[in-house]
This record gives C-alpha cells, sequence and structure tokens, in this order.
C-alpha cells in the first residue's frame, strides 16, 4: 500500500516551477482540443476554398436550383409513376423508393431462408448440419459483388430468349428479359374479400387475448394460434367463393417477341434480390445459430426439471431469451441489405445510387448536392434504425442489481 | 483397521450404444422423417457436387482458340477453360507489363520473408518484425511495385525498408542461434565486455552501416515506372486491400480513444465521423472521392484514381475498425483502469500498456472478421472502373474471343476469394478457441 | 432402526449404469430411497453423484440397469419422462432461474401451463412457497436483482409449486458465498422436517448429521459406503471415505 501512495504522490499535477502549466491536465485538454479543432476547420476550409476555386474555373453552382429541372432522361424500373421529362427530385424520389423496394423484398426472403438455414445448423441430422455450414461458409466467403454479378451474367442473362421462356404453372415466365407474374386484377366485390381479411386478422387477435385470458381465470388451454391462423385463411376463402370469385389475374401472355400483361421485373432485379437475400441469410442464419445457442443449457434442464410443456418452453423460455441475442444484430443485417442493394449499380438496376449519384451526377454536374442528398438519405435510414434499436435494447435488457 | 477401497473395473458400454453403426442410427436415422431428410440431404450432395464435378472437369474443355469452339464441342454442359487459362496472367498481374511481372513477385516475396519468423519458434522479437512489415515493408514494395524515379527520400525510404528485411532475418537467425537478439550479439561482440554504452554505440553504428550500405544499393536499382493505370488483376487486389488493412488498425484505434476520450471536441469529431462512414454504403464514398476529391484539391493537383480508391477505402475501413476496438474496449473491467491509476500510469502508458493490449487480444476474431469483409470489399473498387480480380474476371468475357464467357471465370476467381477468406476465418476461429480456452483457467 | 421403517419405496434403483461415450460414470448403482427419507450424497467431484440424480429425473438416460420413481418404471431414453418429473423437483447448482421472467412468474410458469391453474390460484400458490422460504416480499423483482441465497430460495419455491413428492438437490449450496448457504440450508432443513422425501448431492456435513437418514459416500461411479450419519461420521469403513472425511471435515 505505502509503495502505491508514493508512487501516486510522484502525479504530475503536484510539479512546481516554470514547467507546471505545461504538466496541468486541464491546460494541456483545452490545448489538445483547441489544436484538434483548429486543424479540422482548418482542413474543412482549405477544402472549402478549393471546392469554390473549382466550381467557379468550371461554372458550377454549388445550389440546390437544379432539383426542378427536367432530367430527360428515361429509367428502365421504377416503383412509382415516372417519366422522361420529370425532375431530377423526382429521379430523386424514384431511386429511393427502388432501393427500399429491393431492401424489403430482400430482407423478407434472407430472413426466411436465414432462420430455416440457421435451424437446420443446429439439427441433429449430420448430414442436414454440414449441408447448412457448407451453404452459410460458401456465401459467407466470397464477395457479394462478386455474386451479383455472377448471378446477372452467369444465370439471369443466360436465360432463354422469352420465345423459349421458363414457363411455371402457365403463369410465371422467366426469360432473358426478365421474370413475369400474374397481376392481380380485383372486380367489384374484392373489397368484401378485404374487409373479410382484416376482420378475420382482429378477430384472431382478439380470439388469442381472450384466450390468454381465459387460461389465466380457468387453467384451461385452447389452440388458439392454429384457430386464428385457419380463421385468416378460411374466412376470406369463403367470402371470396361466395360472392363468385371477384378477383382475377391477368397472366403475361406472349406477343410478338416479348411478354406483356402481368407483373414484371428485369434480370438485374431478380439477380439482385436472388443475390442480396443469398449472402445476407447466410449472416442471418448464423445470428439465428448463436441466439439459440446463447440460452444456456441450464434454461433447458430447468424447463424440463419443472416439466413445462416443450411448446411452451419454446414459447416462454427459448424464444424471449434468444430473440434478446438475435434481434439487435438481425436489425444490422437489414441496415446492411439496405446499403448493400447500393451494389445495383454493377449490373444496371436503377437504385437510389445507380439513378442519382451515378446517372443525375453525371447529367448535371451538381456533385455536391447530390452527394449530399444521398448521404443524408443514408444516414436517416440508419439512424432511424438505430433509434428502434436502442429503444429495443432499453425495453428487454435484462434487470440486473 | 479400515477397509481398502477398491474400485470395480470400468466395463465398455453395451454394445448398441457405440460404434459406426449406432453413430449412424444417431445421427441420420432417429424416426422416419429424420431418415427422409437425411436421405434427401444426401441426395442434393450428390446433386451439387456432381454436376460441379461434371461442369468443371469431366464435360470440360481444355484446349480451344475461342469459346465458340468449346460451344460446339460441348455446348454448355462443361466448362471452357482455355479462356481462363489464356487470361490468367491478366487474372493475377492485371496489364502489368510481361517482362516486369517479377517484380510483383519479388515483392510479395519480399513479405513473404518478412513474416515467415513471425510463425516460427523460439524468435522473440515478434513484436518488432511485425511492427516493420507494416511500418518498413511498404517502402520497399512501393518502389518494386511502382518504379520509376526516385529522388533522395523516396530512395532513403526504400533503404530503410531493404534494412529492415536485412535485420528481421539478422535477428531472426541470431535469436534462433544464441537466443539473443542481433543487437545483444553485436553490442557484445563489437564493443566487448558489459559497457552499456559503447555496446549501444556499437549497435547503432552497425545500423548505420547498414542502411549506408542499403542505400548504396538501392541507388544502383533503376526500375521503369508502371503506371497505376496498368495495375490489376489480383496484384490490385491485395495491394487495395494491404493497405486497407494496414492503416484501419492504428486510424481504428485512434478513432475508437477518441470516441471514448474525456475532451468533448475530440470526442464529437471521432462520433461524427465514425457514425458517417458507418452508416452510408461503401460505395457512394467511392464515388464520393472519385468525383469529388478532384474538387476538393487545389488547382492543377491530380490525385490518380487507384489514390482516391485507397483513401475511400481507408477511411471506410478505419471507421467499422474503430467500432471493434471500442467493443473490445468497452469490454475492460473498470479495475483494470483503477489498478493502472492506483499505480500512477498516465493515460497513454494506461492505454497502450494496459488497456489497449487487453482490448486488441479480446477482439482479435472480431477484427479478423473485419479484414475478410475489408478483403470482400475491394470488389467495390471495380464499379469506378479499377480492373481488379473480379472486374479483370468480367473482362474476359468481353474479350472477342471469348464473348459471353462469364461463368468460367466467376468460378475462379470465387474460388480464389473463398480459399483467402475461409483461411482467414478458420484461423481466427482457432484463435479464438485458444484465447477463450486461456480465459477459462 | 429408521424413522421411515415400512414406508413405501419413492425410489429403488437396481444395477444402475451409465457410461458418457467410452466413460463409465456409473457402476452398478443399488439404492432404495422410502417416503419422507433424506439422503445426502458425498463425495469428491467427477465421482458421479450429481449424475446419479440426474438419471432420476431422466436429465440424463441411463443405458444399464432400472430405476422406480414412485413405483414407476422409468424407461429408457426418456419416453416417460414426463411422468417421472411430474412426482420429482429439481434445485440446481447454478439456480437456472429464467432471468427474462419476475421471481412470481418464475413460480406461476409450469403451475399455469404445464398445471392447467387457473393464474390466481398459481399466485395463491407461489406466494404462499415464496413466504415458506422467507421472500414474498421479493415476488416481482427479477432473479438477477436478487442476492444468490435470496435466487437460490426463489428456485426451491419454484420447483415445490410444481408439487413434487421427491426433492433432488444438486450441489445447491456451492455456487455460494458462504454467508448466504445457511439461509439456503435453513430452508432446507424446514423442507425435510415437513415431511419431504429429499436427495441431496452436497458437502454441507453439518446439514447432512442434522437431518439426514443416511449418508452416502461415492467415488470413481461406485457407491462406497452408506450409513446413518453417526456411523458414517465416526467409523467410516473404508479409507477411502476416511481420507475424503478428513479433507471436507
Amino acid at each position: 500500500m505505502a509503495a502505491t501512495e508514493q508512487t501516486g504522490s510522484r502525479s504530475s499535477t503536484e510539479r512546481t516551477g516554470p514547467g507546471r502549466l505545461l504538466y496541468d491536465a486541464t491546460v494541456r485538454a483545452i490545448f489538445l482540443q483547441a489544436l484538434t479543432a483548429a486543424l479540422v476547420v482548418g482542413l474543412f476550409a482549405w477544402l472549402i476554398y478549393n471546392t469554390m476555386v473549382n466550381l467557379q474555373e468550371r461554372n458550377l453552382s454549388a445550389g440546390f436550383g437544379f432539383l426542378d429541372v427536367s432530367a430527360g432522361f428515361g429509367i428502365s424500373f421504377t416503383l412509382i409513376p415516372y417519366e422522361e421529362g420529370d425532375t431530377y427530385l423526382r429521379v430523386f424520389f424514384v431511386g429511393i423508393a427502388n432501393t427500399l423496394l429491393v431492401a424489403a423484398v430482400s430482407i423478407a426472403l434472407a430472413t426466411i431462408i436465414g432462420l430455416f438455414v440457421g435451424l437446420a445448423r443446429l439439427s441433429d441430422n449430420w448430414i442436414v448440419a454440414k449441408l447448412s455450414r457448407a451453404y452459410i461458409e460458401l456465401l459467407r466467403n466470397t464477395p457479394l459483388l462478386l455474386q451479383i454479378i455472377a448471378w446477372f451474367f452467369g444465370v439471369f442473362n443466360l436465360l432463354p430468349r422469352p420465345r423459349d421462356s421458363v414457363v411455371m404453372a402457365e403463369a410465371f415466365v422467366l426469360n432473358n428479359r426478365g421474370f413475369y407474374m400474374p397481376a392481380p386484377v380485383p372486380e367489384l366485390g374484392f373489397g368484401y374479400v378485404m374487409a373479410a381479411f382484416v376482420v378475420a386478422l382482429l378477430g384472431a387477435i382478439a380470439l388469442y387475448r381472450w384466450e390468454d385470458a381465459r387460461r389465466d381465470r380457468t387453467g384451461k388451454s385452447f389452440p388458439a394460434i392454429s384457430t386464428g391462423l385457419a380463421m385468416i385463411v378460411l374466412v376470406p376463402l369463403v367470402v371470396h367463393l361466395a360472392l363468385g370469385r371477384p378477383l382475377s389475374w391477368d397472366p403475361p401472355v406472349l406477343q410478338g417477341f416479348n411478354f406483356v400483361g402481368g407483373v414484371s421485373v428485369p434480370p438485374a432485379f431478380c439477380a439482385l434480390i436472388v443475390a442480396l437475400s443469398a449472402y445476407t441469410s447466410a449472416f442471418i442464419a448464423e445470428i439465428v445459430r448463436s441466439g439459440i445457442q446463447s440460452v444456456s443449457k441450464g434454461q433447458l434442464e430447468a424447463a424440463g426439471a419443472l416439466n413445462l410443456p416443450p411448446t411452451w418452453t419454446l414459447r416462454r423460455v427459448i424464444l424471449p431469451q434468444a430473440l434478446r441475442v438475435i434481434i439487435p444484430p438481425l436489425i444490422s443485417q437489414y441496415l446492411n441489405i439496405t446499403k448493400n442493394s447500393s451494389l445495383a449499380i454493377a449490373i444496371g438496376f436503377p437504385d437510389l445510387v445507380s439513378v442519382w449519384m451515378n446517372t443525375s451526377l453525371n447529367q448535371s454536374g451538381r456533385a455536391i448536392p447530390i452527394v449530399a442528398m444521398t448521404m443524408a438519405f443514408y444516414c436517416l435510414v440508419s439512424l432511424t434504425v438505430s433509434l428502434v434499436m436502442n429503444s429495443y435494447n432499453r425495453r428487454v435488457q435484462i434487470k440486473e442489481r | 483397521m479400515a477397509l481398502v477401497f477398491e474400485s470395480k473395473p470400468d466395463r465398455p458400454p453395451p454394445r448398441d450404444e457405440t460404434g459406426l453403426a449406432v453413430w449412424v442410427r444417431r445421427n441420420l436415422f432417429r424416426d422416419v422423417p429424420n431418415a427422409l431428410m437425411t436421405l434427401l440431404g444426401f441426395y442434393i450432395a450428390y446433386v451439387v457436387v456432381a454436376a460441379v464435378l461434371d461442369w468443371a472437369i469431366f464435360n470440360a474443355v481444355w484446349e480451344a482458340d475461342t469459346r465458340r469452339e468449346c460451344l460446339d464441342a460441348v455446348g454448355r454442359s462443361g466448362a471452357c477453360w482455355p479462356g481462363v487459362v489464356e487470361w490468367l496472367p491478366n487474372l493475377v498481374y492485371g496489364l502489368y507489363p510481361k517482362d516486369a511481372v517479377w517484380r510483383i513477385n519479388l515483392g510479395f516475396l519480399a513479405l513473404v520473408l518478412w513474416l515467415i519468423p513471425l510463425w516460427m519458434p523460439r524468435v522473440k522479437s515478434k513484436v518488432a518484425v511485425g511492427l516493420t512489415a507494416v511500418t518498413l515493408y511498404p517502402f520497399l514494395a512501393s518502389y518494386f511495385f511502382l518504379g520509376g524515379d526516385k529522388g533522395i527520400v523516396w530512395s532513403a525510404l526504400i533503404s530503410l525498408g531493404l534494412s529492415g528485411l536485412v535485420w528481421v532475418w539478422a535477428t531472426t537467425i541470431s535469436e534462433r542461434v544464441t537466443g539473443q537478439s542481433i543487437a545483444e550479439l553485436l553490442g557484445k561482440t563489437l564493443a566487448g565486455g558489459d559497457n552499456d554504452v559503447l555496446q549501444r554505440r556499437a549497435v547503432r553504428g552497425a545500423g548505420l552501416v547498414l542502411f549506408l550500405a542499403a542505400y548504396g544499393l538501392v541507388s544502383t536499382w533503376s526500375l521503369a515506372e508502371v503506371r497505376t493505370q496498368f495495375w490489376g488483376g489480383l496484384f490490385l487486389t491485395l495491394v487495395i486491400s494491404g493497405i486497407g488493412i494496414t492503416f484501419s488498425l492504428p486510424a481504428g484505434i485512434l478513432l475508437a480513444l477518441g470516441r471514448r476520450s474525456n475532451l468533448p471536441v475530440i470526442a464529437v469529431l471521432s462520433t461524427l465521423f465514425i457514425e458517417l462512414f458507418r452508416s452510408v454504403p461503401l460505395i457512394t464514398i467511392l464515388f464520393m472521392f472519385n468525383t469529388m476529391l478532384p474538387l476538393f484539391m487545389p488547382e492543377g493537383m491530380e490525385v490518380n484514381q487507384l489514390a482516391r480508391a485507397i483513401v475511400a477505402v481507408c477511411l471506410f475501413a478505419a471507421a467499422y475498425m474503430a467500432e471493434v476496438i471500442r467493443g473490445g474496449l468497452q469490454a475492460i473491467p473498470k479495475g483494470q483502469y483503477e489498478a493502472a491509476a492506483s499505480l500512477g500510469l498516465g493515460y497513454w502508458q494506461t492505454t497502450t500498456q494496459v488497456v489497449l493490449p487487453q482490448a486488441l487480444k479480446i477482439m482479435i476474431p472480431t477484427i479478423v472478421g473485419n479484414f475478410i469483409g475489408l478483403f470482400k470489399d475491394t470488389t467495390l473498387v471495380s464499379i469506378i472502373g479499377l480492373f481488379d480480380l473480379m472486374n479483370m474476371a468480367r473482362a474476359v468475357g468481353e474479350d472477342t474471343d471469348w464473348l459471353g464467357l462469364f461463368i468460367e471465370p466467376f468460378f475462379v476467381v470465387s474460388l480464389t476469394y473463398f480459399v483467402f477468406c475461409f483461411a482467414m476465418s478458420s484461423y481466427s476461429i482457432r484463435l479464438e478457441e485458444k484465447l477463450s480456452a486461456g480465459r477459462e483457467r | 432402526m429408521s424413522r421411515v421403517e415400512g414406508a413405501r419405496k419413492a425410489i429403488e434403483i437396481v444395477k444402475l449404469n451409465k457410461w458418457f461415450g467410452q466413460f463409465h460414470v456409473l457402476k452398478d448403482i443399488d439404492l432404495t430411497v422410502r417416503e419422507r427419507e433424506i439422503y445426502v450424497i458425498c463425495g469428491p467431484s467427477g465421482s458421479g453423484k450429481s449424475t446419479l440424480i440426474r438419471c432420476i429425473n431422466q436429465l440424463e438416460h441411463h443405458q444399464e440397469g432400472d430405476i422406480l420413481v414412485d413405483g414407476v418404471l422409468v424407461e429408457k431414453g426418456g419416453k416417460n419422462q414426463e411422468t417421472i418429473r411430474r412426482t420429482t423437483g429439481m434445485v440446481f447448482q447454478q439456480f437456472n432461474l429464467f432471468p427474462h421472467l419476475t421471481v412470481l412468474e418464475n413460480c406461476t410458469l409450469t403451475p399455469t401451463l404445464g398445471l392447467g391453474m387457473p393464474r390466481a390460484e398459481a399466485e395463491e400458490l407461489a406466494m404462499f412457497h415464496l413466504k415458506r422460504v422467507g421472500i414474498e416480499d421479493q415476488a416481482l423483482k427479477y432473479p438477477l436483482q436478487l442476492s444468490g441465497g435470496q435466487q437460490q430460495r426463489v428456485a426451491i419455491a419454484r420447483s415445490l409449486c410444481t408439487r413434487p413428492k421427491i426433492m433432488l438437490f444438486d450441489e445447491p449450496t456451492s455456487a455460494l458465498d458462504p454467508e448466504m448457504i445457511k439461509e439456503v440450508l435453513d430452508v432446507m432443513v424446514e423442507l425435510a422436517d415437513s415431511g419431504m422425501t429429499m436427495i441431496c448431492v452436497t458437502h454441507e456435513m453439518g446439514f447432512a448429521r442434522q437431518v439426514a437418514d443416511k449418508i452416502l459416500f461415492m467415488d470413481q461411479g461406485e457407491i462406497v459406503e452408506s450409513g446413518p450419519p453417526g456411523e458414517f461420521f465416526l467409523n467410516p469403513r473404508y479409507d477411502r471415505t476416511e481420507q475424503f472425511l478428513s479433507h471436507i471435515l
């Protein structure tokens, strides 16, 4: 103890004499911060000065005025309506919509595949576990961009011409122009079917709550989940049939050299979706696996020793604890999908980066506002996601001393 | 007198509890659904493996001059390897002049030589060897790869790199043979006895002689300049990821310390930098540097495209690395800081000698994971027009002789990436197991 | 003789053998525990004592021999483990409370979802047992907000809420700080006095002396010797037992 105190008393703050100021922690802190701030401000000032000079040189302005100007180029695939004469601002939103579409579809697919593969990885069955391990390792250890390009050039671009299309169930068509599926055409009375669906959904939720309350009251249980699911499917179906099927389908039909009708997406979209969801599913599978493995063996043994029925062990012991571990990295994978969808540019799918940061930037030359707007979009998405995640983490945090 | 307890001899488990048959029954055919899954699993594995082998080997064409010939011979049922073979030099070295390719090989040979001692037992100066590989090797390699007019400063740096390599092997041999570092050995033999001052002077003198000799040697070298436009293939991929990896670790450490700093200005700036670079896709950063760096620079100052890409990759990697390291720093228990403070250590002493070594050690697996991510991410430079390994593979299918030959080069390139990444990740898993075993004890 | 002479057999184990892979953990174990009897099992680590009681409620499956729990033969491979576990309760060394549920929810989980008890009744039962172990005022806290001793008492209450006939204790005090051991042992003594059939793997010899009907000493997968505490402590028959006792007493 004495030795420590002795060393402690030699600390710098107790020095005297002219050197004292230099060693004073507060003075040093202020000095260091002022220096850093000055350096950063100086760097930015220099960059801004150079940029101003360069912009003047090239007769460019840094303002946002160009947003109202007609962009004058076409976009091969748009989720929201767009025509060649529309403004740059419209192009920005078209890009955002396409990016979000790719992200949403890939997130859904990646989650389903990832959950499946992650559970398979934990299977007692040797070959099932090994196959899912191989799937995960192969996809995780090759670059995503390579996968996207390989799917595009190696698969979707090599599909047969429209005349020799791959047709599934006479409704789904795959060829080198893209993927076609029937478009739903609602007719008079379809609103009732939708209403029935909503009613069934609400009914199922009510049933679930009622079951919970009844079990609390009487101790008797009732298969509310399966009944509810059956309701959600059957009720709209019955209404649909009773009203004489007020929904028809507009299938894609070969006309001349191409298919018309139905809904279609270009090959680049298919390649992007397949590659993004396959790649991310490998990461999600590992997240699911480690989440489930994070529930300690002791928890399962305790549930077993208490004779808690297996379905309830899953619903009340394993899932709540596993999800706590799974959800934060899962959400950050969703964010990664959104960011990675920007690789669309490599195969010419018009996402935000492709139509905005590339085509619009090259056409208008307004590098600064365009880069700033793109970055702002991605920052906004990240910020939203991290806010959601923080509130989730706060909510599920295990209470400790 | 107490009885002596003699335990019964162990019996082997009942026959139906062990052996291959039992293993198969337990792990493959426990019940009917399980058996069906097993059959399906083996079927899938068989189909995939058979299809790949048929395509890549049994049906493949090994000799042809154009893709047409391949298609005429086997259609699409087999791979057309001659195209890949013809392009192999480009896939590895890019458009680097054929007669100068030896410089790339020599550069990587130097790296291998530099790193070998790290895996050798009885070498004590591993940290110093590693540090010199990171700090001095790049000077040596830069000249091999780039060549051209050296100038005095660059010559000195190259000589420093060369002396570093000589020192690495001198000290390795000395430590393996005598158990002493080369400095100790030289000091003792040149100055004799145990006069510390004289010994130190002798070592410094020897170092100077080494440097001057290296400088003399380097000044006789004159390699023709190979401009970065001609760099490509695996070579370019390794250069970009190598620089990114080397830069990201120290920069990430500084940013992570900055973010955790008590000084508000530094904490805010670090946080802003990290969050900005982490929330946007790498491709937007590459685009930004590609289009905006020329605007940012004073007139007449040209930054070549490779440099722009490298700057973007480095900053991006640093931001990600910072978060990894911050995770490691957060895992260090408060007691460690308190113990360091009670010993009277200041901020930098505490950080460099107590906290960082522990934080880096526990984060090694994640750091390696980040390196793998960075290595894969370098493919993105192809989008701004650099011909890295992947872009070079795509170029094969655009060659008139091999028009449409995409799958084969992509297959080879994927395999290359897989081997690199899988090796790194297996290594980090082994390391993780070793480290966690150490923690449990 | 024994205070439970002629009572029904709660647990009967005949020629039990168990292997972990090639390793022979339990060798020819014979054991009969009658209702209301208190058994204490001690022995060095790795002697198979935990495995033995885990075989009783089928957390481990044995390969040879028979186990009867409350008159029911345990089927190999855990086929009737639900029936067996209905009569047994277990307390673990590491408590194994569910950290995301409150103390009360931990206790009502099986009564409501497994035994079909209305929530009000389950909560009443839980509060009764929580009161019994002396932590009814912590019912709405989460397990990790409690001390180790309190957590273990919750675990005992949670197990009692499933109304077991036989309680198995797997080193219940080994993970506790010394000052918390007593509060857990007090609860166990109270439980023993109330007539519960108990098998306790523990090294708390004071507890054994106070309540045990019989003490079992195990080594290398075998029961070396067993006997009432007086005899066991004063005149161990085997050298191995003597040696072990000299280490822990």
